[in-house]
């Protein structure tokens, strides 16, 4: 028993999609995202060694905000390995994720322009301030801490149709709202297209919203560490992976 | 993946999926459904607030002519041709 599933792409970017899967029951589909937020690892500042901090924020602090920077996850790391970098910046300048240097140069900030701390250069100071560290990313799931989900804003909703039932009253002329893809005689259309508002597309009837049985439309945001594409398919795979070895504990 | 059966007879499992979260336990519930000579197939987790037993337990029911177990195998590998048919498609329209 095996399902075709149909794909079709609305919205495509390294960062951000969108894409309809069809034929697919809701419980899979639920399965796919939850997979992508929790169960595809990706490399992250876990252990920070401070060489200095004359800043004004604690270890702590700075080791948090550290953290929280997404970094390129290359593919032939494993859960638990680790790449090491180097941060070193000295006031009064603002210290940025891009100022992080990477010993592997698959692994790197992958937005160069969020700030970890401002350093300044007090007046009657003997030197600036400054902040030195080195750090250990590790790969990890999103499931034992946030900093390591790859996706950021993960969901699906139902793909739509729309019939129309007649015509609307003449005193009716209030908008009616709609978010979401619409199927319109086979044709996919991004609600954006009409200003979310179904009365500009339908002008002066009376329409009844549908949901497409087994039709999700997936709008999927990577923090950058992965492209979009490979964070669904290290999702699946971390699925298959547990049915394969379901399959084989069953066996035994 | 612990697996550790609580309660088996000849048409009825319950069996413990040690590690496993709504993630897997979900898909792999529909899949159970949707298999032939499968009456019923639940599951039960408990928050990891909740003390105790965490870990998920599968109840299986079967009609006839089917063992609980067969019908897990044959589910689990369901579960594998729902992914590789998924794959195949994504990759196909990316």
């Amino acid at each position: 028993m095996s399902e075709d599933y149909e794909v079709e792409f609305i919205d495509r970017d390294e960062r951000d999609a969108r894409f309809v899967v069809r034929d697919i029951t809701p419980a899979f589909a639920n399965g796919i995202r939850r997979a992508i937020v929790s169960d595809v690892p990706t490399l992250s500042i876990d252990t920070v060694r401070v060489i200095e901090n004359s800043s004004v924020m604690f270890d702590e602090q700075i080791s948090l905000r550290l953290g929280l920077v997404p970094l390129t996850t290359p593919d032939d790391y494993d859960v638990g390995e680790t790449a090491t970098l180097a941060l070193d910046v000295e006031g009064p300048d603002t210290a940025y994720s891009g100022d992080l240097v990477s010993a592997d140069d698959r692994v790197e900030p992958a937005d160069d322009n969020i700030p970890i701390i401002d350093l300044k250069y007090p007046e009657g100071a003997d030197s600036p301030q400054r902040l030195e560290i080195e750090a250990e990313a590790v790969m990890d799931h999103g499931k034992s801490h946030a900093k390591h989900q790859g996706g950021v804003a993960v969901g699906y909703r139902h793909l739509q149709r729309i019939e129309v039932v007649g015509d609307a009253a003449d005193w009716e002329d209030e908008p009616n709202i709609l978010r979401g893809v619409i199927e319109d005689d086979g044709e996919l259309v991004p609600t954006e297209s009409f200003d979310h508002d179904l009365s500009k597309r339908y002008p002066g009837k009376e329409v009844e919203v549908h949901d497409v049985p087994n039709a999700f439309v997936f709008s999927i945001e990577s923090d950058g560490s992965l492209p979009v594409s490979d964070l669904v398919l290290n999702a699946v795979d971390s699925l298959a992976d547990r049915a394969d070895e379901l399959e084989q504990a069953v066996q035994l | 993946m612990d697996l550790r059966v609580i309660e088996s007879e000849e048409a009825e499992l319950s069996i413990e999926i040690a590690g496993e979260d709504h993630t897997f336990m979900n898909v792999l519930k529909e899949a159970l459904l949707e298999t032939e000579g499968v009456g019923a197939a639940t599951y039960d987790m408990n928050p990891e607030q909740s003390g105790g037993q965490t870990d998920p337990i599968l109840t299986i029911k079967t009609e006839e002519d089917t063992a609980p177990l067969d019908a897990l195998e044959t589910a689990a590998r369901n579960v594998r041709d729902k992914t590789d048919s998924f794959r195949t498609a994504f990759e196909a329209a990316a």
